[in-house]
């Protein structure tokens, strides 16, 4: 296949060619030339072809950004000649990515300086404000393939440096209390009895702000725990720490000993460690985004001065407002233009587009396609029916958290460890009650779960990373155990069963004259418009080579072209000025002489890989909610769904209550969807995972985000889920089989300080291992 | 004997410099991303052009 030698998509023919290469279009051309012209052929050198096509957009697109209250939101630095801004880029791919950004000043000289960070997609721009503006920048990274994306918020820092500053002082107490127990751990006592005083004393020292400082976290935990009448795993650990450090305390100042200070510290350190590793997201995605991301940042207002642009935020109801082709309608308001043609896809559910007459009520939400329209609002856009729907679901979650498998066992095992201590403590009344002390307090002391409590973490974690490279990133690791016990999967339908970049043509009239169809082609060979690009290629077995006598295209209607004295066009209803026959909406039309020839229906495809998936999945039950009419319901069926299963004209309301239902009657539920309807559903749901053509682009909050290319792992996902819970079963029988050693030493009273420090290290250092051998081994390559 | 104090205290100061230089080294961003500047040292420099 000859692809385009900046972008790597598919050649149309006829191609462009420009300095011995091959371009797919001319954005693509356009930035090949303007690097070439600076010096930056490297890019192609990096990667195979590494650009991204550049989208088309209005000249004025980012004239929102020169408005001050809207500009001073990105910069992060200014002053009399410099401004810094940090923008998200989502576009960033590759290493060539990264070259051409940080070449930026090359190619403008009013760039000072760039800066990308590869991990979060943006880059850290200095420019000069002397004739440049944050506009201009817009324009420039817009123009070479790098779309900024304003609606994000700027990522909060990945780890808290607060966290670095507690590992480090428990990882600093750990070693430096190792050094000089050393000689106690190779059996040399020191008879200078100062010496062992001193090395004690010290060693109390350091690990005090370990005990205050960089283990609180646990201490609050179970305190919350404990406050609402249940038990988790940091229940056990804070005993065990307690006890630790006040035995180690007690022995260093009735001078008896060293303690085991060495142990404390080091549990502390691995347990922090354990706590990093389990909380490393993915820094370029968010998984919560609220409704301001979705809206845009600006709106332009129609006053008597003429139109300006305000912050979304100021718009007022019963103020005028313009929109126009592809954005976003950012109120519920009423058309005031004649008509309007919206998209409510991604909010309804509905794949066809909606036709508005003047005077109709619009929600917010929707896409705005063709001609550019005036509204007038009726609510602002946080008072909206999308956005209310929005902040009504958000917190029902967090009502019903999920109880994690390591907070459920730990309850018996906080309770047979008191049980244990029990016992041992009567028994030691009998046989020397100088030691009933001691005995309990090495009981809580070893029994403490280090070993347990890293198991999770590192399971899980490894498991989400095994997750990522296969296309689910998750939100966090109680995600992994949750897809485990998934029972019912919802499906949506728009959008997430259906490929909204593939569509099927049906024609309405399958016998038309052999030079029809060949004009059929031809005109639609000669429009940049989608649907017609679609047409051409869908008529591939028709010949070419026909000569029109006149041809015009005109922009967002149709194409008029003569043949033998014929007048051909196609296009929409209105400018081909007949009526559908067939079908309500969603077509275009081809007639000659004004008489209609063919009508040509567009409507999305099913995803190829739905049939597979879904006999994959058959030990669960399987639904699907649509926003759409029932038009589909054989085609469902014959993919495998079961009819009744299949409901259609949902609210965004329905999904969500049909999903409360089923979980009331038990079954755990993962929802999948793409679009704001399911916001609500994706909320409800066990596992909500939001399904995205574009990874950085954006996706309903949700639990996780899939990347709709790798939709045919889905079945895969809940093997692996169910793998790392028996790895995590293993991880557990080997710590409490390390905690029984431990146990068995100090129920008979001979537990020493070496004996903790070496058997602690040990089982957290297996448990790690065990757990990143077991899941990397069986999916180093693939799942 | 008064020796093995002395070497502790050092090594102590010592450890204690290194998690004052982890401290600093986190504060200044050092590991905030751990892929760019894996790639960035790999562009070529270009020869600087004397000014005509």
């Amino acid at each position: 296949m000859e692809t385009c030698y900046h972008c790597g998509d598919e050649l149309p023919n006829p191609s462009i060619h420009f300095d011995k290469k091959e371009f797919c279009c001319h954005g693509c051309s356009n930035v090949y030339a303007l690097l070439n012209n600076h010096a930056l052929k490297d890019f192609y050198q990096f990667e195979r072809t590494p650009g991204n096509k550049p989208k088309k957009g209005r000249s004025d697109k980012y004239q929102f950004l020169d408005i001050p209250e809207i500009r001073e939101r990105f910069i992060q630095f200014e002053d009399d000649h410099i401004v810094r801004v940090c923008l998200s880029l989502p576009s960033i791919h590759c290493t060539s990515c990264i070259y051409l950004l940080e070449n930026l000043s090359k190619i403008n000289s009013h760039v000072r300086s760039s800066q990308v960070h590869f991990a979060k997609k943006e880059a850290t721009i200095v420019f000069q404000k002397d004739g440049f503006s944050l506009s201009e920048l817009a324009d420039l990274l817009q123009f070479i393939g790098y779309e900024p994306d304003f609606g994000r918020k700027s990522s909060a820092k990945g780890t808290k440096i607060s966290f670095l500053l507690k590992i480090g002082l428990a990882g600093f107490a750990f070693g430096s209390i190792m050094l000089w127990s050393a000689p106690d751990y190779f059996g040399i006592t020191l008879d200078n009895v100062s010496f062992r005083n001193f090395t004690a004393y010290l060693s109390f020292l350091v690990s005090l702000p370990v005990f205050l400082y960089s283990a609180n976290e646990y201490y609050l935990s179970a305190y919350k725990a404990i406050r609402s009448r249940s038990i988790n795993l940091d229940v056990p650990i804070t005993l065990g720490i307690f006890a630790l450090y006040a035995q180690s305390t007690f022995q260093i100042f009735t001078q008896q000993g060293p303690g085991y200070m060495d142990s404390f510290a080091g549990f502390i350190f691995f347990l922090l460690i354990g706590k990093w590793f389990q909380n490393r997201t993915y820094q370029s995605l968010s998984f919560d985004r609220d409704y301001s991301s979705y809206f845009p940042v600006a709106i332009h207002r129609l006053t008597e001065k003429g139109i300006e642009i305000i912050p979304i935020e100021q718009l007022k109801q019963g103020e005028r407002i313009q929109v126009r082709n592809e954005e976003i309608i950012p109120c519920d308001s009423l058309l005031l233009s004649d008509e309007a043609q919206i998209d409510y896809s991604f909010v309804t559910g509905e794949s066809e587009i909606i036709t508005k007459k003047k005077g109709a009520f619009i929600y917010a939400g929707g896409k705005l396609t063709g001609m550019s329209i005036e509204l007038q609002v009726k609510s602002e856009t946080n008072r909206s029916h999308l956005t209310q729907l929005w902040n009504e679901t958000k917190d029902k979650k967090e009502a019903n958290p999920f109880v994690r498998y390591q907070d459920r066992i730990s309850r018996y095992f906080l309770l047979i460890l008191l049980l244990v201590a029990l016992v041992s403590g009567i028994i030691w009344a009998f046989l020397d009650p100088n030691k009933i002390m001691m005995v309990i307090v090495s009981i809580l002391i070893v029994a403490c779960p280090c070993a347990l409590a890293l198991s999770s973490p590192f399971t899980l974690g490894n498991a989400m990373s095994v997750l990522g490279k296969n296309g689910l990133y998750l939100k966090n690791t109680n995600i992994v155990e949750a897809l485990g016990e998934i029972t019912t999967i919802v499906f949506d339908k728009t959008g997430t069963l259906t490929d909204p970049l593939a569509y099927r043509l049906e024609y309405s009239n399958s016998v038309m004259q052999d030079e029809d169809w060949r004009m059929l082609k031809e005109l639609s060979s000669h429009s940049t418009h989608p649907l017609s690009k679609l047409i051409h290629s869908n008529l591939q077995e028709i010949a070419t080579g026909i000569h029109m006598e006149s041809f015009q295209e005109w922009k967002g209607k149709g194409i008029e072209g003569k043949l033998n004295g014929a007048d051909y066009l196609l296009g929409s209803a209105k400018f081909t000025g007949v009526a559908s026959t067939k079908w309500k909406n969603g077509s275009v039309y081809f007639t000659k002489n004004g008489e209609l020839l063919q009508e040509v229906h567009f409507t999305s495809a099913f995803r190829t890989e739905i049939p597979e998936i879904l006999q994959q999945l058959s030990d669960k039950k399987l639904f699907v909610l649509s926003g759409d009419d029932s038009k589909d319901l054989d085609k469902l069926v014959s993919l495998g769904f079961q009819a009744e299963h299949c409901f259609f004209h949902q609210e965004p309301k329905d999904k969500a209550l049909f999903i409360e239902a089923k979980q009331a009657s038990g079954e755990k539920v993962l929802m999948l969807g793409d679009g704001l309807n399911d916001v609500g559903a994706l909320g409800m749901a066990h596992v909500g995972i939001a399904l995205s053509e574009d990874m950085f682009r954006f996706t309903p909050s949700s639990d996780a985000i899939l990347d709709a290319h790798h939709l045919r792992l889905l079945p895969q996902f809940f093997q692996v889920s169910k793998y790392a819970k028996s790895v995590l079963k293993i991880c557990l029988a080997f710590s409490i089989t390390y905690n029984l050693i431990g146990l068995s030493f100090a129920v008979s009273a001979s537990l020493s300080p070496i004996v903790a420090a070496i058997l602690m290290p040990i089982s957290s250092i297996t448990v790690v291992f065990l757990s990143t051998a077991l899941i990397h081994f069986k999916y180093w390559r693939s799942i | 004997m008064g020796m093995i104090y002395l070497m502790l205290i050092v090594s102590l100061c010592i450890a204690a410099f290194f998690l004052l230089f982890f401290l600093w080294a986190t504060k200044n961003g050092q590991f905030d991303d751990d892929y760019t500047p894996s790639v960035r040292m790999l562009f070529e420099d270009e020869p600087k052009l004397k000014d005509e």
